[in-house]
């Protein structure tokens, strides 16, 4: 079971309103750039970022979006960013690069950071600044409030 | 853990991300079953997430959208295809005109290939070697013929 179907299994549907049913092609005319940006953010080369859009736009994955709980777009952004790590780890296996993080950096924009753009579980993020999971997990409430204030 | 508590724990925003464990998920589906308000409170989250990332839209080529829609048409015919119960190998490919001068074979084929190199090469080496062989030795037995009629006369 992925990630898409235990959310939709956990949540109540009726709780936000639904889309309407959408096909691969009207998704990705939506969130396409939005999701192309985010892969780009993850994974910088241009031809890994545009396989990854195309097996995110592709996957049978996207097709749950019409019964996920939230919007489409959140569920866009899931898929693209677990697309986009999916393919970093896969090249990172394949020619292993040295952690590119500010080291002890603990502003919610760093954590922010190292938690999407790189990659790692929020738990590992923890490890690497040794600060607690719920502090790396405030960051990100921190940071979009910020990002709203601003 | 209080609403307020709840939604400063950044677990929503974990969540929203895809970065939450199957315990948080859980957690968000029951504070959202408890607290119908929370819906709100998660729309405007979501809106403001949906905001942030796109800003950072970057336009893809136009050639994806062909490649998904390609592959979107390929899906449907796969689908109507089961549905008619036509087999399964008849739907593993997709028609398409392919402008290219290049063709892709199997990886086998390049062990393969090598064998038969090499293979011709030791053919040819063992046929030149042969050929010549004989050639000296033709020559030897018209020399020896040559110097027996010689002796005999």
């Amino acid at each position: 079971m992925n990630e898409l179907e235990r959310a939709e299994n956990g949540l109540d549907g009726s709780a936000l309103s639904k889309p309407k049913t959408l096909t691969s092609l009207e998704v990705y005319d939506q969130y396409g750039a939005m999701a192309y940006g985010i892969i780009l953010q993850i994974l910088p080369q241009v031809h890994l970022a545009q396989e990854v859009l195309v097996s995110v736009f592709s996957s049978p994955q996207l097709q749950s979006c019409n019964s996920y709980p939230f919007t489409f777009a959140a569920c866009v952004i899931k898929l693209a960013r677990a697309k986009a790590v999916e393919a970093k780890r896969k090249l990172t296996a394949l020619a292993p690069v040295g952690a590119d993080y500010a080291n002890g950096d603990t502003s919610p924009q760093s954590i922010f950071d190292l938690a999407f753009r790189q990659g790692f579980t929020p738990e590992e993020v923890a490890g690497k600044l040794n600060i607690s999971k719920s502090e790396v997990l405030r960051s990100f409430h921190e940071f979009f409030k910020s990002y709203r204030n601003a | 853990m209080s609403k307020q508590e709840f939604i400063e724990s950044g677990i929503l925003e974990s969540h929203l991300m895809g970065l939450a464990n199957e315990e948080e998920r859980q957690l968000v589906a029951e504070m959202m079953l408890s607290d119908q308000t929370m819906s709100e409170y998660v729309n405007d989250l979501e809106l403001n997430i949906k905001r942030y990332f796109a800003e950072g839209s970057v336009p893809p080529p136009e050639d994806v959208r062909e490649i998904i829609l390609l592959r979107s048409i390929r899906e449907k015919k796969g689908r109507s295809s089961s549905d008619m119960g036509e087999p399964v190998y008849a739907r593993q490919y997709l028609d398409v005109e392919v402008n290219d001068t290049h063709m892709k074979v199997h990886k086998l084929w390049r062990p393969a290939f090598i064998a038969v190199f090499i293979l011709s090469k030791i053919f040819l080496i063992a046929g030149l070697y042969f050929y010549f062989k004989s050639v000296a030795q033709q020559e030897e037995i018209e020399r020896i013929k040559t110097e027996m009629q010689l002796n005999n006369k």
